[in-house]
């Protein structure tokens, strides 16, 4: 089977590195205790044969399945569970590890290992997604990295330059060759685990080439002429009339995968002194200005326009695909263009001159740019159209459309930037494992991040909702007081959502054993059923 | 040469005149030509094609010039068919326009289709001649000027002034170009008003474009200058001024004519590659190149031809301005010959 990816991953091992192609590698040759079923979004036993919960809620017994090995034949037991936390909490990592996405209240999970098939987790605060953090964890081989964690190179281990022959894991294919720029090759691994329900070995694929296309447009013919099986990524709205065709002739499977489990994102820098004496500070972090962009976007025309008809309103970050924890209490804002002008003039935001744009009191006009990401077609559509709605109600926005990791820099460091367009990826659908986002001191409290103390109180009441959330066990109680969260959050609004694209998926009408779903990767994330018919 | 290639350079000429001069009439005439403001939007009929004038209605009668509207069959495909069951007459000189549908929401007219922001294609073609026109000429003649000027006076002058000039010059000539460009208009800020973009845009032509004028006019100059005429000119009391400007730069007038049709579709491709990486006109304005970048997904090309346009414009152009040009010496010829 042969799939593409746009870019080449940015290293082997993914504890050190969160890029897409990374991941499709690692869903390709690791495997975790448990794993998110991304389909029923629920958790499902991996390596982990069975696990108990103590009755303080805290802490897991959890059983390993038995005579389990690495691709290069070396038994897998409970000290590769344990080299994996620590490799994750390695203070030494130089470089993003998941360290983060494997602690609960921002501390480290305890592990230990009474025999050689049992490990104990213990989490130092009561968690409520428990053993769901675990998918966050592809258990790695001690024996072939222990050598780096100790000499403190762990975040260098496993780097491209690194031969293909030393990568192993315990997921259904090995890295057998690395072209970089060209293509990546995984071969069947014998020794994977898992069988199917008739006592068939798994995986069922023997080769599985992962070709390197940078351009969307080029991988997209390859499907269409049979060169390539699939694409790992959802097709963009602009593609679905050639692959539509492609489908019609037999050739593609389309898949319709409804509207994504993220949103596009518009919000305001609201870090104090953002904005240092600019005369506009005094307009442009009030929650009327957010409130009234968003009464004067109509969401439906929105998506209409930016997604050509493939995407969904949406109110809230939380989108309707996330089945679980999506409230369709949270307001919904209307489109009323009138109602967004008398926000406006609250805040002193009037046509004092008669020619259609709004000033302040001082005469300056209601003018801000708007950062969003270069290269990115439904982010550079969307912050255009935000631009020609918005200009309706009075609002003048500049477009400054950045190379991503430039922009990302800017909104890291709450510096060089008024407002955003940008499109934030949640880790998973569970919010408790969004804290980073919810928190007032999270490193993704986008509009302002890793505050001190709450800056405001409504923020304050998120973080304390959120922990009471988190900690809960009473599914109910967690759904309820979510809930919650997002009215505040809704009436607020520090993020302004419009609209979610549609998820079209498309691979070669001959694969077979396809378990679609909306998170990425999303047809990779259970490479091991895979097949394709001759 | 005989009448008869001459004849045919001749006819050339005009051809490619006649290109030029419709395409510099309609981009003047762009506000009376144009059916639509550039950043009106018929959010129904994104990627529509081009809508076809008719004078017979589907049961065969002759009619005044009218067109059927567009009904949306797949809004995710961007298919469209035509609603042959009630025409749409045109409207002439109405509002102060040429023509237009006399029903403009139900049934707007677009000569050349929809982008895909559901605009008028041809109206935003109109508009966007006259910027990416003016500023390739504007910048073809900033780039004459200077160059002629320094190749000129490191020519006339020699020596030291002429060695630092030409390795200036060299140096901005090995540089690419287009990256220069890029550079240069990355310094600038992000966001800037269209009138700035335009003299910034045209300045950094100019300047990029120059050399290759001066090291031509530089090495005609200094032929020139040992000429008998030159030196005749000066000892009849002409300043140094004078003999550079009026005897020597004017032997240099077939070359710039040379450099001029070279340089002018160079920079419309330029504007049209920064606008297109975003570093050119902001995406409200209609230029060519803002234009291009909407076509810049394949399916353009398969589904939706109509969006190439202005790389058809800009090659009708580039075509026109070569042909008369290149012809115009066996053209006068020609005429001479009559």
């Amino acid at each position: 089977m042969v799939a593409s990816v746009r870019t080449e991953p940015q290293s082997f091992n993914w504890y050190t590195q969160h890029d897409g192609t990374t991941d499709v590698l690692t869903f390709l040759t690791q495997a975790r205790l448990v794993r998110v079923n991304r389909v029923t979004q629920e958790i499902e036993p991996w390596l982990a044969e069975r696990w108990t919960r103590a009755d303080d809620g805290r802490s897991y017994t959890v059983k390993l399945r038995a005579n389990v090995t690495f691709a290069d034949g070396h038994p897998f037991s409970a000290d590769d569970v344990l080299f994996s936390f620590a490799a994750a909490y390695d203070p030494k990592g130089g470089g993003p590890t998941i360290g983060g996405d494997v602690m609960a209240g921002g501390q480290p999970l305890r592990v230990s290992a009474p025999d050689p098939l049992t490990v104990v987790i213990t989490f130092p605060v009561p968690f409520a997604p428990g053993l769901r953090l675990l998918d966050n964890l592809p258990i790695l081989p001690k024996h072939k990295l222990e050598a780096a964690l100790q000499a403190g190179t762990f975040a260098d281990a496993w780097s491209l330059s690194t031969p293909v022959s030393e990568i192993t894991g315990l997921g259904p294919f090995v890295l057998t060759d690395f072209r970089p720029g060209q293509r990546l090759v995984f071969s069947r691994n014998d020794r994977y685990f898992r069988k199917d329900s008739s006592g068939v070995p798994l995986p069922y694929l023997d080769r599985v080439v992962v070709d390197i296309v940078p351009d969307q447009n080029g991988q997209v013919l390859r499907l269409e002429t049979g060169q390539a099986d699939m694409m790992t990524s959802e097709a963009r709205p602009e593609d679905y009339a050639a692959l539509k065709r492609a489908a019609d002739r037999g050739r593609v499977q389309l898949v319709d995968l409804g509207g994504a489990l993220d949103a596009d994102s518009f919000w305001i820098n609201l870090k104090p002194g953002a904005f240092g004496a600019d005369p506009r500070a005094t307009w442009l972090q009030r929650d009327e200005l957010r409130q009234a962009i968003s009464f004067g976007v109509d969401r439906k025309a929105f998506a209409d326009t930016v997604f050509l008809g493939a995407g969904v309103p949406v109110y809230g970050p939380v989108t309707p695909a996330n089945r679980k924890w999506f409230s369709s209490a949270v307001p919904q804002t209307p489109y009323d263009p009138a109602r967004a002008e008398a926000l406006l003039a609250g805040i002193g935001l009037t046509d004092g001159n008669g020619d259609g744009m709004l000033e302040d009191a001082r005469g300056v006009a209601a003018r801000f740019s708007l950062t969003t990401q270069k290269g990115q077609t439904a982010l550079e559509r969307g912050a255009q159209v935000l631009r020609d709605e918005l200009k309706k109600i009075g609002l003048a926005v500049d477009i400054v459309a950045l190379e991503g990791n430039a922009a990302v820099a800017r909104f890291v460091s709450g510096q060089g930037y008024e407002a955003a367009y940008f499109h934030i990826g949640m880790t998973d659908v569970d919010p408790a494992l969004q804290t980073e986002y919810w928190l007032s001191a999270g490193g993704f409290h986008v509009w302002n991040l890793g505050q001190k103390t709450p800056a405001t109180a409504w923020e304050r009441q998120i973080d304390e909702l959120m922990a009471r959330q988190t900690a809960a066990l009473d599914e109910g109680e967690r759904k309820r007081t979510f809930d919650e969260v997002q009215k505040i959050f809704a009436e607020h609004l520090p993020v302004v959502h419009f609209a979610a694209p549609r998820i079209f998926m498309a691979a070669s009408s001959r694969v077979m054993g396809l378990t679609p779903a909306v998170q990425r990767p999303q047809f990779l994330w259970s490479p091991d059923s895979l097949w394709v018919r001759p | 040469m005989s009448r008869r290639p001459a004849l045919h350079a001749f006819t050339v000429q005009r051809l490619g005149a006649s290109v030029l001069i419709t395409t510099a009439v309609a981009a003047l005439a762009a506000p009376f030509v144009a059916p639509h403001e550039t950043d009106r939007r018929f959010p129904g009929l994104l990627n529509a094609p081009p809508t076809a004038v008719r004078l017979r209605d589907a049961a065969g009668s002759w009619r005044a010039p009218f067109i059927y509207p567009w009904t949306r069959v797949s809004q995710l495909e961007q298919r469209y068919e035509e609603d042959r069951t009630s025409p749409v007459p045109l409207a002439w000189l109405a509002t102060g326009r040429l023509v237009a549908s006399s029903d403009d929401g139900r049934a707007p007219l677009l000569l050349l289709g929809a982008d895909s922001f559901g605009r008028d294609v041809f109206s935003r073609l109109l508009f966007g001649a006259r910027l990416s026109l003016a500023l390739a000429l504007l910048a073809a003649l900033g780039a004459t000027l200077i160059g002629a000027l320094l190749g000129g006076v490191a020519g006339y002058v020699g020596g030291v002034v002429d060695d630092v000039m030409m390795r200036a010059s060299d140096f901005v000539l090995v540089l690419p170009a287009m990256y220069v460009a890029l550079v240069l208009r990355a310094m600038m800020p992000l966001t800037l008003d269209a009138p700035a973009v335009f003299a910034l845009l045209a300045a950094i032509f100019a300047v990029v474009g120059s050399p290759f004028i001066a090291r031509g006019v530089r090495a005609i100059v200094r032929t020139e200058r040992a000429l008998d005429y030159a030196a005749a000119a000066a000892s009849l009391g002409a300043g140094h001024a004078r003999v550079l400007c009026r005897h020597l730069l004017p032997a240099a007038r077939g070359f710039l004519v040379v450099e001029i049709t070279l340089l002018v579709p160079a920079f419309i491709v330029a504007e049209a590659t920064l606008s297109y990486v975003g570093l050119g006109f902001p995406d409200t304005i209609a230029s060519w190149g803002t234009m291009l970048e909407d076509a810049s997904n394949i399916a353009a090309f398969a589904d939706f031809p109509w969006l190439l346009s202005p790389a058809a414009a800009m090659f009708l152009v580039v075509w026109g301005l070569n042909l008369t040009l290149q012809n115009r010496s066996a053209g006068a010829q020609y005429e001479r010959l009559m």
